[in-house]
């Protein structure tokens, strides 16, 4: 196979990250070659989608000091030999590994957030598939609750009385309308202040208040008033888009985003390679290319970008613990019988510490995300790092969680993603991704993406609308003629009826 | 450019669709032709089937088309039927000869009802192909409500399931509401699980007048009101009251929960009851009666006056108005001192009082909307209700329906009581909400002149003398029938002014007038 890979590239993207396969897709969409590598020999880098054993595999690997990936651990919570009554064991899920898609950084998209319209807007959506959020939680007295997200939502709960409905919905209506008037009385009024304080200002209840703070703007006590606003801006502009809240889940993990990026990649002729690694990289002043050394043979690339934690790794390259992860997978649920019906599918709940300082996103998926087999829930823990040990980072989380819920923890894992502490990096020419950092869309990593295609590119569309196979010409064809084969199928065969009828009658046009 | 892709550019997408557009147009004008040729000529055969499918998929709404096919499955039918009766015949001409033959006209008959059947599944298909294009398509419903009429076999629980489907795409679609009301009559659904599927549509989204209305005519049906003074039995409408209030609360800008509310404290009259009486007055020369609502003819009913040994029958009633609520009768009558007499319109019965003073007659009056007295936890869901009206207006005091919605409240708590507080919200609306400024003046006039009415017995003067207190102003003058029994009527100058003409006759004028 290497024999038959060109030597010179436009592009060489080195890694299958979420991030590089943005970069690259983006590349090839505009015509540029582009080479898209990877040691590793599955997609995604540490945006990838595990089954179970290859997860506990990835978590015994030795981590190298530039591993994007590290203190990982891992616990069987069965004993070898269970009972009748718990079908699910060590055993029984390791059968079924293929089964599971355990996502190392698992997120949640704003059905009307940066992704999705970068996926709409690029017509890469037709590669992927979506399950909407079936609930937002947030915890209310030690109990898991649903939020009411959308009008029906508001009207269905028992939760609110009708004044607090009546108060929530308007609050939230003044919110949409917000930033539509820059004299807003309120704008002025509360500009450098906390969003907290705009919320109490309006006379909303506690338990109103906690819905906004907690699972709506998803704020912390110091959120300024604008982000506040701009937040719960965002909550409600994806509303009422696909389902009932306004969030959106991958089918099958997270893990296959990078993979989309990468099929419009390869449809525009990148060319891919995994299990091969770069072992050097040098300027050549003369040409200005790069010239990277790998498997024994030397390509040419006018451009280079990479993740991070790939060698060759820049010397001064510093990694410190990012994003403390748990993913746990339990026999039941978190959360009372509503919030799972009919097997339940994907819960949201941002979880706070006591003094509201620290947070953690949990999601909870169910077989219908395909991500697990039916009977299991997987829930995926994550938090900014603090420290080194991610069991430590998260314990007042999963204590939140666990300790007081009857949820049957099967297995439990641990792990930390670190970032880059400096952007120094030797080879200034080389573009470097950021590892994942911490939030709850992709916003930051299209960011990112965004931003390194316009240094190398700077003139180019960043994924234009890719076209729809009929809109395609084939070569030699006249592009505005329609032959019998473009016409939808019933309408072939009705103008077919119609010539054997009328054979013998004389049509006027 | 090799390896590149080329994609066709707007200009020539558009002279693609022409062309299209143009085959689409040759082959729909080439059909029509045809079909308009073969029904010139009778032909009401497969192909005529087969030509008019190919239009109404495209465009379900060609009227034309639907009566064709109909004509057609007619024809199909009445063949099918003739071949039935000719086999049958043969077999009674073929003596039998064998035992096992004698089963055969028994297979034969469910064949050609097969057929029949198949027929009819054909068209309910098309219709189901042409709602996925039209889903609004009344000719397309209609179709199908003639098909399954035709169809003895007809499986309504197929079309039930076929209106959860439609109402799982469009929960709003009045057509589909229509059609399911019509089949849970011919499918004998309970009415109480037709509730429940409307509760869940509501749930779902509750901006949806159709299931609101759904739900109007289920429920006096499945929890009726002993007294017919509430739409429904009272604890039934306090859960009622409290879920709708929850949804306009959710979004008072939505008006179908609102409308929905205003049926629920209204008295759950029919539309189609049929009128009663409102006021009589008798008196040697001739009587006049009016009714609460309005009717086209009054000599369509039988009034019959009742009092000791007499019985007479009123009749040729004579419209005093255009508006058919007050009618007058020149008919003489012995009337006798101390003889109560009673007063039969159709099925409604009253007993008449005689006319204080020294003149002969007698006279009987309801005051119209008389507040019904309502139970203990009515009561207190009305007042929690309210007590959450005004609690939203310490918030949002411009709240339209929330205004209205309290003084409606207030009314169903206690009219009266409430009469002033509920005119200054109607006083509140007309500023707010402008547009609609006339008719809260209307409705002010109303509430005022039904107080008014119903304290007009205890007055002096009952019921010779109407006296509308001067403090009183009215934008018009509802509820005019109701002083055809009266001599005089006090009204300040300036309301007489603006009626005009339209001030009501009394017993008096017509008197006068030599009418009666």
């Amino acid at each position: 196979m290497s024999d038959d890979l060109p030597e010179q590239f436009d592009l060489v993207v080195i890694g299958t990250g979420f991030t590089e396969s943005c970069i690259a897709a983006a590349g090839s969409r505009v015509g540029k070659s582009v080479l898209h590598l990877d040691s590793n020999e599955f997609y995604g880098d540490v945006w990838s989608s595990f089954t179970i054993d290859a997860l506990c595999a990835r978590l015994d690997q030795k981590s190298e000091p530039h591993s994007t990936l590290r203190n990982g651990s891992y616990n069987w919570h069965t004993t070898e030999k269970e009972t009748g009554e718990q079908p699910w064991n060590r055993d029984s899920m390791l059968a079924k590994s293929r089964r599971f898609s355990l996502d190392l950084c698992p997120r949640i998209l704003y059905a009307a957030g940066e992704l999705v319209q970068l996926l709409i807007k690029s017509n890469i959506c037709r590669y992927a598939e979506f399950r909407a959020v079936d609930h937002v939680c947030m915890r209310h007295n030690g109990e898991i609750v649903s939020v009411p997200c959308s009008r029906s939502d508001v009207f269905n709960t028992k939760t609110l009385t009708i004044v607090e409905k009546r108060l929530l919905m308007k609050f939230l209506t003044a919110c949409n309308d917000y930033g539509e008037d820059k004299c807003n009385e309120d704008s002025l009024e509360f500009r450098g202040r906390t969003f907290q304080e705009y919320l109490q200002a309006q006379r909303v209840t506690e338990k109103i208040s906690s819905c906004v703070m907690q699972a709506i703007a998803m704020c912390g006590p110091t959120t300024s008033f604008e982000e506040g606003m701009q937040r719960t801006q965002r909550f409600l502009g994806s509303l009422g888009r696909y389902g009932n809240t306004p969030f959106l889940f991958p089918m099958y993990g997270c893990g296959e985003l990078p993979q989309c990026f990468c099929r419009l990649c390869a449809v525009y002729g990148g060319i891919y390679c995994l299990k091969r690694a770069v072992d050097d990289i040098a300027l050549d002043s003369s040409s200005n290319e790069f010239l990277l050394s790998s498997a024994g043979k030397t390509l040419r690339a006018k451009n280079v970008v990479s993740a991070p934690g790939y060698p060759p790794v820049s010397k001064g390259i510093e990694m410190k613990p990012h994003i403390s992860r748990g993913l746990f997978i339990s026999s039941s649920p978190l959360g009372n019988e509503e919030l799972n019906k009919g097997g339940g599918g994907v819960n949201l709940l941002r979880l706070l510490d006591a003094d509201g300082s620290r947070e953690a996103i949990l999601i909870q998926l169910a077989h219908y995300t395909g991500a697990c087999p039916e009977g299991l829930y997987i829930f995926h823990l994550t938090t900014p790092a603090v420290s080194e040990d991610p069991a430590a980072d998260l314990a007042v989380f999963t204590s939140q969680l666990f300790d007081h819920s009857d949820a049957q923890i099967i297995f439990s894992s641990y792990f930390t993603i670190v970032a880059q502490s400096n952007k120094s990096v030797a080879a200034e020419h080389i573009h470097y991704t950021d590892t994942p950092t911490y939030e709850l869309d992709y916003d930051a990593a299209i960011a990112n993406a965004r931003h390194i295609f316009g240094k190398l590119f700077a003139d180019a569309d960043f994924l234009p609308r890719a076209p729809d196979p009929e809109e395609i010409v084939v070569d030699g064809e006249d592009p505005s003629a329609l032959n019998e084969h473009s016409l939808p199928e019933d309408l072939r065969a009705q103008l077919q009826d119609m010539q054997q009828a009328t054979q013998e009658m004389d049509i006027q046009d | 450019m090799h390896g590149r892709v080329k994609v066709r550019t707007t200009e020539e997408e558009r002279e693609r669709k022409k062309k299209e557009q143009a085959l689409k147009v040759r082959a729909y004008r080439a059909a029509m032709g045809r079909i308009q040729k073969k029904r010139e000529a009778g032909e009401l055969d497969n192909e005529m089937l087969t030509l008019t499918v190919q239009i109404l998929q495209r465009n379900p709404d060609v009227s034309t088309l639907w009566n064709i096919r109909r004509e057609c499955v007619l024809e199909k039918l009445s063949k099918l039927k003739d071949e039935e009766e000719r086999s049958q015949q043969e077999v009674e001409e073929k003596p039998t000869e064998e035992g096992p033959l004698e089963d055969e006209p028994q297979e034969k008959e469910p064949l050609a009802d097969d057929k029949a059947h198949s027929i009819f599944t054909c068209e309910l298909d098309l219709t189901e192909q042409c709602l996925m294009v039209n889903p609004k398509s009344y000719n397309a419903w209609h179709h199908r409500c003639w098909t399954l009429e035709q169809n003895p076999r007809a499986d309504w629980q197929r079309e039930l399931q076929l209106c959860n489907k439609y109402l799982k795409f469009d929960e709003r679609n009045f057509h589909t509401w229509d059609y399911r009301r019509y089949v849970t009559e011919k499918a004998s659904v309970p009415a109480a699980q037709e509730l429940d599927f409307c509760t869940e549509k509501i749930k779902v989204n509750f901006s949806n007048y159709s299931s609101w209305h759904h739900r109007s005519l289920l429920l006096p049906e499945l929890y009726p009101n002993e007294q017919k003074t509430r739409p429904m039995s009272e604890e039934k409408l306090q859960q009622e009251l409290e879920m709708v209030l929850t949804a306009a609360f959710t979004d008072p800008n939505d008006s179908s929960a609102w409308f929905y509310q205003r049926w629920l404290l209204g008295s759950g009259a029919q539309l189609d009851r049929a009128p009663r009486i409102a006021a009589f007055r008798l008196e040697s020369h001739g009587a006049v009666l009016a009714l609460d609502k309005p009717y086209p003819d009054l000599k369509q009913l039988k009034t019959e006056l009742v009092g000791g040994e007499q019985k007479v029958l009123l009749q040729s009633w004579l419209p005093v108005d255009c508006s058919g609520t007050s009618w007058k009768c020149q008919q003489t009558f012995d009337y006798q001192r101390n003889t109560t007499y009673t007063l039969k319109l159709s099925e409604q019965e009253v007993n008449l009082l005689p006319l204080p003073g020294n003149e002969d007659g007698a006279f009987y009056f309801a005051p119209p909307h008389a507040v019904a007295s309502c139970s203990k936890e009515l009561l207190a869901e009305l007042q929690t209700q309210l007590q959450s009206c005004l609690e939203l207006l310490e918030f949002e005091p411009d709240s339209k329906w929330t205004l209205l919605t309290s003084a409606l409240l207030m009314r169903a708590i206690d009219a009266s009581a409430n009469h002033q507080k509920s005119l200054e919200h109607l006083a509140k609306l007309e500023k707010v909400d402008a547009l609609r400024e006339g008719y809260y003046k209307d409705l002010a006039a109303r509430w005022t002149l039904e107080l008014e009415l119903a304290k007009w017995p205890q007055a002096d003067g009952f019921p010779r003398d109407f006296a509308l207190p001067q403090d009183v102003i009215l934008a018009s003058l509802p509820y005019k029938q109701y002083f055809i029994i009266a001599d005089e009527l006090k009204l300040s100058s300036k309301l007489k002014e603006t009626l005009g003409d339209l001030v009501p006759k009394t017993f008096k004028n017509l008197k006068v007038q030599n009418d009666l």
